[in-house]
């Protein structure tokens, strides 16, 4: 009885958008914090990201180089990192976590900007896409109850794997050589080749890599790449999710984050 | 009379450099990228191609090892223990081995000797890298910064603090004032920055058994990522060694000792910089004779479009008592602009300085040209994912003893392959052909003799100016 009470509770605090708590309180979005995040941006992400939010700063094309990423466009609002379902806009929570976090390999966690300033850059960010004023986007729940880490729920996430076609980018192992990849048919959506992640090294991972993390990952695929969105798989599952997200943590050595 | 032939057998001529990137051997400089593994980003987040940075790169250099509008160097990369904050040492070392593991010759063979012409043989030996340095930088606080930087000749067995500075920044308000003490680099902030050039050093090569205050038979010209400098012919230095002219002095040398300040008080299009420092170059056998001081301004355009361009001008005092012939002091000043496009992977820049000595020594007056000029185009590119081409045109109109004084340009170029974007990679292999060079008359004349074809060709190990990642 006691331990479903527990678990209920560990889903409510679960809720997909919550893995970055912000203790600051938030700015209002309005003219005067788009300001303060201009100011910012300027500083800090035009380099980048441009003076007009399209990506197209004058450091940006130094990153990727011939290949994805490109710094984003944040004029079309399209989102990679997001607890809402595919093609919908990121929460605020989404936007504060990638900026705080930042996106391994490509862009550093700015946690030396104070939370308000974080949150007044985001403002900003937002005011280059004008869905922002109409839509109001929504997390999705986390689907299921978390399963404990043991031999059969690894191999039910093993057989996930396999079912899903996973292994056709990701490869078998993991390493991110299946045959699609490997025959350099990967492409974002501007056009680049992009890489298939390596699953074994979860350090990389942009999107983070805890348990929730990664199930966020899988219900809301990246949009703008061809990584996926499981939703309509996962969802109404009690544990797939929790299964398929420990097995891909079991394909590396590195510690849990 | 007895008097001193001084032949410097340099002529102007065209040295072609090509660096090739063996594709076979395992001569890869390695970098272990501090700064990178600190933000967990790739070197490209800030380097056009290490140790060339981009725009970011050069705003992160700028806030003294800080993220660009923010004033991170309190807890970035530290480690949390208790109360206390340390500083995760493991993030900030770095270094860099430059040099090849495999090097190749070719000789003439004779056997026995003089009995034959000879038969062109190639060798292949292991060696060392030449070169490595040892690196730390980063912030111990917020807004102080600090660089270290060893560098260990393996071959001379010496090792030497190439730069090593504490950097104090965004006094009074932000991006203010920056202050660096210790010893750095002054054109750091400069548009076309002397220690980050992707064609790196090749020294030249003088004759053996050179007396003092007598100049060396200089067999072929250098190219130092000072070239741009102008040169003089002619100067010694304290113990009446030949001074290289060849060697980076003033603004564009690779460390002085010195205070220096940097910032964006007027908005973010203009960057001043001034300091002082101890004097000219230590190899210049300084005794402190009396300081040096420089001024830098540079505009910025930066917005979008995946392009930045930047103009750069400095004026520089120097008080180097560095000595000509008649073992007089001279003194002199050096002015300079510059100026640097990015547009996308495409890098251009150039420099155009001109030197003046101060006064001419009594002794060599109407032997003894006081101006020299230098100018440097050069372009780096991607033209794959992977593959970096570099060319660089340098001409240096030089100035001197006229019966030494020569000028010289050079034309390089350099296809650099890359691995993974995460990795920064290094020229491997510097093949220079080109000597002896034949000798010429002085300036006015531009002659460009291309080497001989037979000449021995001798691959060099390249001096790769180190910076972290
Ligand atoms: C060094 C370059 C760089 C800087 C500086 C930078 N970014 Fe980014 N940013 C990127 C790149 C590259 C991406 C896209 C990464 C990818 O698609 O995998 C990105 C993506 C983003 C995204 C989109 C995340 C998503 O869910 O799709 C946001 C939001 C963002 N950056 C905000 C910022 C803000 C705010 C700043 C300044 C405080 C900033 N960035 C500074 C390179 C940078
Ligand atoms: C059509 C090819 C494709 C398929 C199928 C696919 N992925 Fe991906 N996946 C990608 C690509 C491409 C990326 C990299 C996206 C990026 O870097 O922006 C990625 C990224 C990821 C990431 C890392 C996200 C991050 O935070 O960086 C994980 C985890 C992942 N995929 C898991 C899976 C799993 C599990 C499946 C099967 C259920 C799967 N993928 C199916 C192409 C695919």
């Amino acid at each position: 009885m006691r331990r479903h009470h527990l678990a209920s509770a560990v889903v409510l605090i679960l809720m997909l958008g919550a893995s970055s708590p912000a203790h600051a309180a938030k700015p209002d979005d309005n003219p005067a914090t788009q300001a303060q995040g201009k100011v910012i941006f300027d500083r800090t992400c035009l380099w980048c990201h441009g003076v007009t939010g399209t990506g197209d700063g004058p450091a940006g094309r130094f990153l990727g180089r011939y290949a994805a990423p490109r710094p984003r466009n944040f004029t079309t609002g399209s989102f990679k990192f997001r607890s809402t379902p595919s093609g919908d806009l990121p929460t605020d929570q989404d936007l504060f976590r990638t900026v705080t976090k930042g996106i391994p390999g490509y862009m550093p966690g700015f946690a030396s900007l104070t939370e308000t300033e974080r949150w007044q850059v985001i403002t900003y960010v937002k005011s280059f896409s004008p869905a922002f004023l109409v839509e109001t986007p929504v997390s999705l729940p986390l689907t299921g109850t978390a399963t404990p880490l043991g031999p059969e729920s690894l191999d039910r996430g093993r057989a996930l794997y396999e079912r899903f076609e996973c292994h056709t980018c990701h490869g078998v192992e993991g390493w991110g050589d299946g045959p699609v990849a490997q025959a350099g048919d990967l492409r974002d959506v501007s056009g680049l080749q992009i890489q298939a992640t390596d699953l074994t090294r979860p350090s990389s991972f942009k999107n983070g890599a805890t348990l929730q993390d990664l199930i966020r990952t899988l219900l809301t695929g990246l949009d703008g790449t061809p990584m996926p969105s499981y939703a309509s798989r996962l969802t109404g599952t009690d544990h797939d999710g929790w299964d398929l997200a420990h097995y891909i943590r079991s394909l590396s050595a590195e510690s849990a984050p | 009379m007895l008097r001193r032939i001084f032949i410097l057998t340099v002529g102007t001529g065209i040295l072609i450099l090509i660096a090739l990137s063996c594709l076979v051997l395992p001569n890869k400089a390695q970098a272990i990228p501090a700064f990178a593994r600190k933000y967990d980003v790739n070197c490209t987040a800030c380097h056009m191609a290490p140790p060339v940075l981009n725009t970011f790169g050069q705003r992160f250099l700028e806030n003294g090892y800080q993220l660009p509008g923010t004033e991170d160097g309190g807890f970035t990369g530290k480690k949390k223990l208790g109360d206390v904050t340390l500083d995760d040492v493991g993030k900030y070392l770095a270094f860099r081995l430059v040099g090849n593991a495999v090097r190749n010759w070719s000789f003439q063979q004779q056997n026995p000797a003089g009995a034959d012409a000879g038969v062109v043989e190639n060798k292949t030996e292991f060696t060392f890298p030449e070169n490595f340095v040892l690196f730390a930088g980063g912030t111990v606080a917020k807004n102080v910064g600090f660089m270290v930087e060893l560098g260990h000749d393996v071959v001379a067995g010496e090792t030497d603090v190439e730069r090593g500075f504490v950097s104090f920044n965004n006094l009074g308000a932000h991006n203010l004032a920056h202050v660096r003490i210790g010893k750095f680099d002054p054109s750091a902030f400069y548009s076309v920055v002397t220690i980050r050039q992707q064609l790196n050093d090749i020294g030249e090569s003088t004759s053996s058994g050179c007396t003092p205050y007598a100049s060396c038979s200089l067999n072929r010209v250098g190219l130092g990522p000072g070239a741009f400098a102008t040169k003089f012919y002619g100067l010694y230095d304290r113990s009446g060694s030949a001074i290289s002219p060849f060697a980076s002095t003033l603004y564009n040398s690779g460390g002085e000792m010195g205070i220096d300040v940097h910032g964006r008080p007027f908005g973010d299009s203009f960057l001043y910089q001034v300091g002082v420092l101890n004097g000219a170059n230590e190899n210049f056998g300084d005794t402190n004779k009396g300081k040096d001081v420089y001024a830098m301004l540079r505009y910025d355009y930066a917005k979008s479009d995946y392009f930045a361009v930047n103009f750069s001008g400095f004026i520089y005092q120097g008080n180097s008592n560095v000595q000509v012939q008649s073992h007089q002091d001279v003194n002199w000043n050096r002015y300079g602009i510059s100026t640097r496009a990015t547009y996308k992977m495409v890098d251009l820049y150039a420099a155009y300085s001109i030197d003046r000595i101060n006064k001419v020594p009594t002794g060599v007056i109407g032997n003894f040209d006081a101006t020299a000029t230098g100018e440097t185009i050069g372009m780096d590119t991607y033209v794959t994912n992977s593959t970096l081409l570099s060319l660089r045109y340098d001409n240096i109109d030089a100035g001197g003893m006229m019966d030494q004084r020569t000028s010289a340009s050079f034309i390089g170029a350099k296809p650099n392959s890359t691995s993974a974007p995460t990795l920064p990679s290094l020229p491997a292999m510097t093949l220079t052909c080109g000597k002896p060079m034949e000798a010429r008359p002085p300036r006015g004349i531009f002659e460009t003799p291309f080497p001989p074809a037979s000449i021995s060709c001798s691959k060099e190990a390249p001096y790769a100016s180190p910076s972290p990642c």
